[in-house]
């Protein structure tokens, strides 16, 4: 086998998935490929130019659409174009349907007639129109669709990135734990935990007017709770040999019946805007969560890659008793590894508070189970001493990316279950299939 | 060779699923062929349920889908599964997809909130029905529910005139996280407090409240402990069906089915069905039929330019036995 060959299936072996993530995404590109609307002033100083194109005396013209920030520009593009032909503009709407009605009861009552209407294709589509008899036969002159994809939009593509950002980076915990041969069932439960004793502190200690510094206080506070829940775990786990399964299956009961304890099962919002930024801000056009999750991903990537302790994580998950054997301190590590998983599902659950504004104790529910498909269909095996963060990072993507895809193509929602059950599946299936392709082989073999 | 069939799993796969997409993606363009005649399509409007698991949630989605069908808009269904974050990451979707408005059963009535407010920003209209979200800064266009605290005051009737000639002592079984529950006690509480204060009545008294968790188990276990404080007690009400029939399991298991009546509410089809075999006296009903059809209604006002409401509470029918005989839905199970 020549060196070239055998670095592409190496390639193949480790990032087949990105291969996968590829697809999936120019097949939700070519799904999701149709006409689009445009809005703003490019949108508003097309429709102009059509009316001029298209215009054989004086017109009386009425411009249309909504009341958001894109659309009174559009209004005013519209507007300014058409005055400069000399078109006279009667009117201009910015809101609701009603807004159209009323504007026009007010023209009919200054015997104003209207030719013309020009809107954008939203406002177009409204049915104020037909309901009033001026208008009924009034034509109206929208801006000229062109075709995209959906799936592309920026706002789409950033919008899955942060849509998958928490899942993303409990998971960097969650690789780790799985690597080890291990499990960690309490993240979702964490989560819950970390948000409402976050918003609880904060609120208890000044509520909408806490200042900075308690609201940096109760992030910290959250995660520190989770990373000791976490440590909890690990000691569990090693000084008295319990199996990861039952301990932290009892963590799940426990950290989620605390939370609903904390919050009396309600949900607590009385919470100062500065808490939000973590969640909701953005730097450069992309939101502070997806910042997070990069950065967790490149340090997390370095710690398993580049340092000893990610050795020890390999070595142990590969055989323990070797591992103990050739000096690996085994009960430090796996301490250590359990505990970064609570803290990491901590630090999920204040941003998923500062993002939904609110600390509730029925956040996080079934989480476990959303990162650990992450995990297994980025290609780390459960029986551990396997596996990538970045293959992580993938797989968290994959389920995004099918479950964005699914919203956008209308894909009824328990067939979309039925799909992310099959998705999870084929991941396990590819990740034994390459450790073990003898299985494929006797398949086939005994076929032909 | 074993890569080649990782490929071509791989591929078979991706095709499956693409079948299943074309399958599934309804109409597409600007024309409607399902009922035959061409409707041009007004928009589309995206629903996310609370769940679709609980029937009540299943009715508002189909009758929902096929009002809007009859107006010219498709209906987007899908399922929050009670979690706000997978709601929100919903919404966000449906504003990709620019929808001309969203409906929703919030799964938080207070963290849904950034949400609904980033679909306000777009200047997508927001409804929600059955559930209603609880804050200042994000706007919702209108709100269709049941009229609770009327529901509650149906059933304070319904046990004044089971019990009025003898008085005696009333559990209740609350579920006080949820608002709609609240109402439906308060409203309760009312008609009891108006029957008492009339001289020589026979007294009926809320000798305990508990929470019965709004569910069977937690139901059978309220019912246990405001029987074992209360010996004498005549009659139960229950906030909704299954913490109902919880305590009907509970009253059954110790002989005590004959002196504790109970009433419960919603009205869904189990609990029609105790009604039928008499296991609960009676109940106030809820129309998620009409709480979906009017919600529609309110949309395609919406952009007819009327004026809509804020708030639309439909009234709530009290449903007897006699009812339940003569209910089409339950003739047909059996």
């Amino acid at each position: 086998m020549s060196n070239e060959s055998s670095l592409r299936s190496r390639l193949f072996a480790d990032y087949g998935m990105f291969f996968v993530l590829a697809v999936l995404a120019s097949l939700f590109s070519f799904l999701t490929y149709k006409e689009q609307h445009p809005t703003g002033s490019d949108a508003g100083r097309q429709v102009a130019e059509i009316v001029e194109e298209s215009r054989e005396g004086p017109l009386h013209v009425m411009i249309v659409a909504r009341g958001t920030a894109e659309d009174r520009e559009f209004t005013s593009a519209a507007r300014e174009g058409l005055a400069s032909n000399g078109v006279t503009v009667v009117a201009v709407v910015n809101g609701e349907p009603r807004d159209v009605r009323l504007e026009v009861e007010r023209l009919s009552e200054d015997g104003q007639s209207v030719d013309l209407i020009v809107a954008n294709d939203v406002a177009s589509r409204w049915t104020v129109y037909d309901r009033i008899p001026e208008l009924k036969m009034t034509p109206r002159v929208t801006p000229r669709p062109y075709y995209g994809a959906d799936f592309l939009k920026s706002s789409n593509l950033i919008g899955v990135a942060n849509q998958t950002a928490i899942y993303a980076i409990i998971a960097i915990g969650m690789t780790m734990v799985i690597v080890t041969a291990g499990i960690d069932l309490s993240v979702g439960s964490l989560v819950a935990l970390a948000a409402v004793s976050s918003a609880l502190f904060i609120r208890e200690s000044g509520g909408v007017d806490a200042s900075s510094a308690v609201v940096i206080a109760g992030v910290i506070g959250g995660i520190l709770l989770c990373c000791l829940l976490g440590a909890f775990n690990g000691v569990m786990v090693t000084v008295f040999q319990l199996p990861p399964f039952i301990v932290t299956l009892a963590m799940m009961m426990m950290a989620s019946g605390l939370a609903f304890r904390l919050s009396s099962g309600r949900s607590i919002a009385e919470l100062p805007e500065s808490f939000f930024a973590l969640g909701g801000g953005r730097l450069m056009g992309v939101p502070n969560p997806v910042w997070l999750m990069v950065g967790l991903y490149v340090v997390g990537h370095i710690l398993m890659s580049r340092t000893v302790l990610g050795r020890y994580i390999y070595a142990i998950g590969g055989n323990e008793e070797a591992a103990r054997l050739s000096g690996v301190p085994v009960k430090r590590t796996l301490l250590a590894v359990y505990t970064v998983c609570g803290a990491l599902a901590g630090l999920g659950g204040v941003v998923l508070a500062s993002q939904l504004e609110a600390g509730d104790p029925k956040f996080g529910d079934k989480y476990e189970l959303h990162v650990i498909a992450a995990v297994v269909v980025g290609g780390t095996s459960l029986m551990g001493g396997q596996g990538k963060v970045l293959g992580t990072l993938i797989g968290a993507f994959i389920i995004a990316v099918i479950k964005n895809g699914m919203n956008l193509t209308n894909v009824d929602p328990f067939n979309q279950k039925i799909v992310l059950g099959g998705v999870l599946l084929l991941g396990v299936l590819i990740d034994t299939m390459k450790r073990r392709p003898e299985i494929l082989t006797r398949l086939f073999s005994q076929r032909g | 060779m074993r890569r080649l069939d990782c490929c071509s799993l791989l591929l078979i796969s991706l095709v499956w699923m693409g079948c299943g997409k074309g399958e599934s993606s309804g109409p597409r363009g600007t024309d409607v062929g399902s009922t035959g005649e061409s409707v041009t399509i007004k928009g589309t409007i995206g629903y996310s349920a609370l769940t679709l698991t609980n029937p009540f949630f299943k009715v508002i989605a189909d009758t929902m889908t096929e009002e809007a069908l009859k107006h010219g808009y498709e209906l987007i269904v899908v399922s929050g599964e009670r979690d706000v974050k997978t709601q929100a990451d919903q919404i966000d979707d449906f504003i990709v997809k620019g929808v001309a408005a969203i409906i929703l059963n919030p799964c938080d009535s207070k963290s849904i909130g950034p949400a609904i407010k980033r679909a306000n920003e777009k200047g997508i209209p927001v409804f929600t029905n059955d559930l209603a979200y609880d804050g200042k800064d994000a706007k919702v266009v209108c709100h269709v529910a049941t009229d609770n605290l009327q529901g509650g005051r149906l059933a304070g009737d319904a046990m004044v005139l089971m019990l009025k000639e003898t008085g005696g002592d009333v559990a209740v079984l609350h579920f006080p996280q949820a608002e709609s529950c609240q109402l439906r006690v308060k409203g309760f509480t009312e008609k009891l407090a108006a029957h008492n204060a009339v001289d020589g009545n026979p007294q009926i008294n809320i000798v305990s409240t508990l929470d019965g968790g709004g569910a069977r188990e937690e139901g059978f276990t309220a019912a246990k402990d405001a029987l074992g404080a209360n010996q004498d007690l005549a009659a139960i009400f229950a906030i909704n069906d299954p913490s109902a029939q919880g305590a009907r399991a509970y009253l059954e298991s110790v002989g005590k089915e004959d002196q504790v009546r109970i009433i419960g509410f919603d009205g869904f089809i189990t609990g029609k069905q105790a009604i039928l075999e008499g296991k609960i006296v009676c109940d106030p009903i809820q129309f998620p039929d009409q709480i979906g059809a009017i919600t529609i209604e309110m949309i395609v006002k919406h952009f007819d330019g009327d004026d809509v409401e804020p708030e639309i509470l439909i009234p709530s029918e009290l449903y007897y036995k006699a009812d339940a005989e003569a209910d089409p839905a339950l003739q047909q199970k059996e």
